[in-house]
Parts: structure tokens; C-alpha cells; sequence
């Protein structure tokens, strides 16, 4: 079983944001779900952004 | 428009026996993943199956993972049972699971369970302990990344 500490160290060294974690903890459940969906929202509008950038993008000419 | 939040509000309309799961499972505990689907856990008996048909109707509830997208109103026939379910709908996908690695069966998952207040309803959400022990069951690299996350929530917890 790993300590508080060990847990918390290991995810610092893993690159997660333990003080947005803090955010997310202060939050009730609905505003947890209510701010994941304003964060989804803005993933799938990238990607369709994307999907679209890519089927107007000029084809780059090839260099012999 | 994707909304699991309303779906997750069709399934606790629906008096499923079901327990949420899953990246969605996370969020509610504090993750900040961002998932792009609702996981559920709950026996896929004939009498389930037919309240997720009248739950979901107006969402066109197709399953995703056939070629040909077919209606989860008309399949499968009345009176079959099914291990898993993987659906399309217009408010996003969601997965009706009827067990899940790492945590040793519905009642187990269930009895363990945390029960919350959500959007009127009151829902199941498997617990934060149980979520650890199936996302590193699971062995994948992001599922390792997300088990981190969730031990650091229960320090976090733990220290408060």
C-alpha cells in the first residue's frame, strides 16, 4: 500500500496537475460534470476543426 | 448536441440497476481526464434491455461497433440477453458493460459503490478504490496515467 506521500510524489513526477485536482475537489459533482462537458465541448470543436482543416488544405507539392 | 450528463439522467430515469464506470466514473471523482463516453455497469437481462429501449428511444440508440449501425430498437430480439452493449446516440456513446476487470462481479461493484446526488437523481458510482484497482487491471499506458491520478485524489482525500 503506497503512502499518501509516495502517491502524491508519483504523480507529480508523472506530469499531473495536482493543484487543478485541487480545483476539481472543491467542486460539487454536478459542477465537476458541468465543467468535463464544457471541456468536451471544446475537444470535439478542435477536432471537427481539424478534420476540416485537413480536407481544405492544399496538398504539398513533392520535391524530387 | 453530446450531452452524457443527459444520458447518465435517461439511465437513472430508466429504475436500471446500474453503477457508473469508467473516465466518467473519474470525472466524478475529481479527475480531469476528459472522456468522450458514459461507461456503465449493469446486467444485460431481457428486462433491462427493454427499459434502455424505451430510456434512449428518441436518441436513436445504434450499435457502434456493427458494420451497419444497426438500431438497438430492433436488435437484439425481444427476450435475449447480451454480455455488453456498445451504443451510438445523439447524446454520445455510451457502453453498458456487464462486468469489468479488476473488480469481482455487478454485486461486488455494487456493494462498494458510492451513492451521490446528481442532477435530482440519485446515481451509483463505483468507488474510487475499485476505479484504481480496474484501471490498473487494465495495464495501458493512459489507464497507468489515470490509476496515478486517482491515487493522487485518494491522498489528497486522505490528507484532508
Amino acid at each position: 500500500m503506497k503512502s499518501a506521500d509516495q502517491a502524491l510524489d508519483e504523480a507529480r513526477r508523472a506530469g499531473i496537475d495536482l493543484d487543478l485536482l485541487d480545483s476539481n475537489l472543491a467542486l460539487t459533482y454536478e459542477q465537476r460534470v458541468l465543467r468535463h462537458e464544457s471541456a468536451l465541448e471544446l475537444v470535439l470543436a478542435l477536432r471537427e476543426a481539424g478534420a476540416a482543416y485537413e480536407k481544405s488544405a492544399p496538398v504539398a507539392p513533392e520535391i524530387c | 448536441m453530446k450531452s452524457l450528463h443527459l444520458l447518465l439522467q435517461r439511465f437513472a430515469d430508466a429504475d436500471l440497476d446500474f453503477v457508473v464506470v469508467g473516465g466518467f466514473a473519474g470525472v466524478l471523482h475529481g479527475s480531469s481526464y476528459v472522456t468522450d463516453d458514459l461507461d456503465v455497469c449493469a446486467l444485460l437481462t431481457p428486462e433491462n434491455i427493454s427499459k434502455l429501449r424505451v430510456a434512449l428511444g428518441d436518441l436513436h440508440p445504434v450499435h457502434r461497433i456493427t458494420h451497419k449501425k444497426l438500431s438497438f430498437l430492433e436488435h437484439p430480439p425481444e427476450g435475449q440477453k447480451l454480455p455488453n452493449l456498445y451504443l451510438e446516440t445523439d447524446a454520445g456513446v455510451v457502453g453498458v458493460l456487464g462486468a469489468i476487470l479488476g473488480v469481482d462481479g455487478f454485486d461486488t461493484l455494487r456493494k462498494n459503490a458510492i451513492e451521490i446526488p446528481l442532477f435530482g437523481r440519485r446515481c451509483r458510482v463505483i468507488s474510487l478504490e475499485d476505479l484504481i484497482s480496474t484501471k490498473e487491471a487494465m495495464g495501458r499506458e493512459k489507464d497507468l496515467l489515470t490509476a496515478k491520478e486517482l491515487r493522487a485524489i485518494a491522498a489528497k482525500r486522505s490528507l484532508s
